[in-house]
């Protein structure tokens, strides 16, 4: 997959056209998600424009951010984890397991959980860079295999009776009226930001994503900086499972597997924005923000679920549509 | 959907209090038709059952009943397990016309209308197939179409009596989301369960929000939320699969709504019976599977046997609250919690030694 470039637009306009082009592509995405707050908020003042609603907005979509922070983390190297939802599932079915079936402390389940993402991501790791085997493939495997093993490990069976301690600290407990997760979350995208942005890490990272021949002739250890990647995406997707385990208070086998398409969907959406081109943290939290707000204001206005799952898909493709419009219909090769 | 004129006073309780009352005392058993000697007319007879995935407890634990009923009595009971793909259920009717079993039993949500060559071909072989826990009382012609025969399940009493606790909660002025999921028939059954006991309610009313099963863990959540944001007045909710209550509640505490709205839910599902123990879901309507198990074995056996077949298995109903909720242990477990008054009941009826 080579990622879309950032490269200047090849289209006849003066430097001040062109400036305004890139900009108008950096915050698209955000002056359409405000926008769409305006409309809903003329259309529905009395209850759109709250803080208890986008303290509400805020603070349910950490899950989603998490995800969609860690698989862009790889698919940055170029690798596809189609795991990250399996994993998640599994840490909170490990949370859930061990806290209540087992009676261990909420503190070293998370531990247990975590230490299970991180070596999820191992495997997937070494079995693409050992074996050479496409990410596509070594992911759709060990996903599938960790779904049978949650399943097992759970006995296909929701269980309930999480440590309130673990939900206090995720939607319970408030700051500014958002719950704690949302903080979590925002501060995950700093972390991710930090590393892609501003660490030498982060631009070898870009660099095997961009040209993994290039980079290992350059003397980089590809294999190491993809490992890393897939460790990286384990750790978050188990991250996530903590705090899905938080929000609901229970861990079911099945449910957190249908976060996988979306964190996809926000993760290219957001390559449209504030770092058009490229998968970007920021970017990636806006366009989940932008689809909640999306669905919520439809909600608000009585429209059933169906019109929710076309604006899902809808926005995902416009955006992306509009996006290689300005930037001259370049080829992306996934 | 909004109540009737010409319904009771808001504040006249009582219809609905009559209705929820037999439902909070432990389950009597009532036979569903005339005892009979099932050892004697079940030797050498056989039953294959698919259930609609075996990775489902709910079904997995009916299929475990059969097949300890059908122990007891002491013919072949086999499973047919399978992860829910339709290519399953049909390998599993092949199967079963090829061993030429006395009956094919589809459980709860295989769908004989996705199977319609297979089921021919084990009408051509004299197999009945028998639609079971699949659809509601009254939908027994609907599935008569596709399939031999139906051991329904009141769905519809099940509707009914969400709607009557929920409107009885509210002091009978309820404005209640109504979750559902579209598809099985069941839904429809609870559906008018509901929309015949809104007819009793004139300040009554039900929002209904409709989740394919996939979209539950991502769909659900910020949908109630922002439903409950935009309208203040909502003051219940209705979860007609109590699976779908864990992604209710989260949605109730993260708006702060947990004292004005209640939720209610029907199945039993242990992990909801949990939340019933910790008060974030108010009441559950449970089915002993154990019992649903009996019953299907029951009904299917007078088929095989020739004897009149019975419309109704009578599988009751038992309501959950915080009050009883811990009769299902802790953490509550499957089929705990409802009595024992099927197994004499049913052991007296197919003369059992």
């Amino acid at each position: 997959m080579a990622q879309p470039a950032s490269i200047e637009v090849p289209v006849k306009a003066s430097g001040a056209s062109r400036v305004f082009i890139k900009r108008a592509e950096q915050f698209g995405l955000i002056v359409v998600w405000l926008a769409m707050i305006a409309v809903f908020g003329y259309l529905q003042p009395a209850t759109f424009l709250t803080w208890p609603n986008f303290s509400t907005i805020f603070g349910s979509q950490a899950v989603l951010v998490v995800v969609t922070l860690g698989l862009l983390i790889p698919l940055t190297a170029n690798d596809f984890d189609l795991s990250i939802a399996f994993v998640m599932t599994l840490s909170s079915m490990t949370v859930a397991v061990l806290n209540v079936n087992y009676g261990i402390g909420i503190g070293w389940a998370i531990v247990a959980a975590l230490a299970l993402g991180l070596l999820v991501g191992l495997i997937n790791g070494l079995l693409i860079t050992v074996f050479r085997i496409h990410s596509l493939i070594v992911t759709l495997g060990t996903g599938t295999f960790l779904h049978g093993f949650t399943l097992w490990m759970s006995d296909s069976m929701t269980i309930s009776g999480i440590s309130s301690s673990l939900i206090n600290a995720v939607i319970v407990d408030r700051l500014f009226g958002i719950p704690l997760e949302f903080y979590y979350a925002i501060g995950l995208a700093a972390i991710v930001w930090y590393l892609l942005d501003y660490t030498a890490l982060g631009r070898r990272i870009l660099f095997v994503g961009r040209g993994r021949e290039v980079a290992r002739l350059s003397g980089i250890n590809t294999d190491r900086i993809r490992i890393a990647c897939l460790v990286v995406s384990g750790l978050f997707g188990a991250l996530a499972g903590v705090l899905y385990a938080g929000t609901q208070g229970a861990a079911d086998p099945v449910s957190g597997t249908s976060y996988q398409l979306p964190a996809f969907a926000a993760a290219f959406l957001g390559s449209t924005s504030i770092v058009p081109g490229r998968f970007n943290p920021w970017g990636a939290t806006v366009a989940v923000y932008f689809l909640v707000t999306g669905i919520t204001g439809l909600v608000f206005l009585g429209f059933s679920s169906f019109i929710q799952e076309m604006f899902y898909g809808g926005a995902l493709v416009v955006a992306v549509t509009l996006s290689q419009l300005v930037r001259g219909r370049q080829e992306q090769q996934f | 959907m909004c109540g009737l004129a010409g319904a009771a006073r808001a504040d006249d309780l009582s219809y609905f209090e009559k209705q929820i009352e037999p439902f909070t005392k432990k389950p009597e058993f009532v036979a569903p038709g005339p005892a009979f000697d099932a050892a004697e007319c079940m030797k050498g007879k056989s039953i294959v059952s698919i259930p609609v995935s075996s990775a489902n407890p709910f079904t997995a634990n009916i299929e475990k009943a059969m097949q300890a009923a059908a122990k007891k009595v002491g013919f072949k009971f086999t499973t047919w397990e399978n992860q829910g793909q339709s290519s399953q259920w049909v390998q599993g009717m092949n199967a079963a016309v090829n061993q030429k079993v006395d009956l094919i039993d589809l459980l709860a949500g295989t769908d004989p209308r996705v199977l319609v060559p297979q089921v021919q071909a084990a009408q051509a072989a004299k197999i009945p197939v028998i639609a079971s826990h699949y659809n509601g009382v009254e939908q027994s012609a609907e599935v008569k179409k596709y399939a031999d025969g139906d051991v329904p399940i009141d769905y519809a009493k099940a509707g009914a009596l969400l709607a009557d606790w929920a409107i009885v909660q509210t002091k009978g002025h309820m404005n209640a989301l109504e979750l559902i999921a579209t598809g099985p028939l069941s839904t429809d059954s609870m559906m008018s369960g509901i929309d015949a006991e809104l007819k009793h309610c004139s300040d009554c009313k039900t929002k209904v929000m409709n989740f394919a099963v996939p979209d539950w863990g991502t769909r659900i959540t910020p949908a109630v939320q922002a439903a409950l944001l935009a309208d203040p007045t909502i003051n219940y909710i209705i979860v007609i699969y109590d699976s779908m209550s864990q992604f209710v509640t989260p949605a109730v505490t993260i708006t702060g709504s947990q004292d004005r709205v209640k939720v209610d839910a029907f199945n039993g599902t242990p992990f909801v019976l949990g939340l019933v123990q910790q008060g974030a879901v108010q009441m559950d309507i449970g089915e002993n599977l154990d019992w649903i198990g009996h019953a299907l074995i029951d009904s299917e056996m007078r088929r095989v046997c020739g004897l009149p077949l019975v419309s109704d298995p009578k599988i009751p109903f038992y309501i959950f609250t915080k009050d009883n909720a811990k009769d299902a242990g802790t953490p509550p477990q499957l089929s705990q919690g409802y009595g024992d008054a099927y197994v004499k009941g049913y052991a007296d009826l197919w003369k059992l030694k």
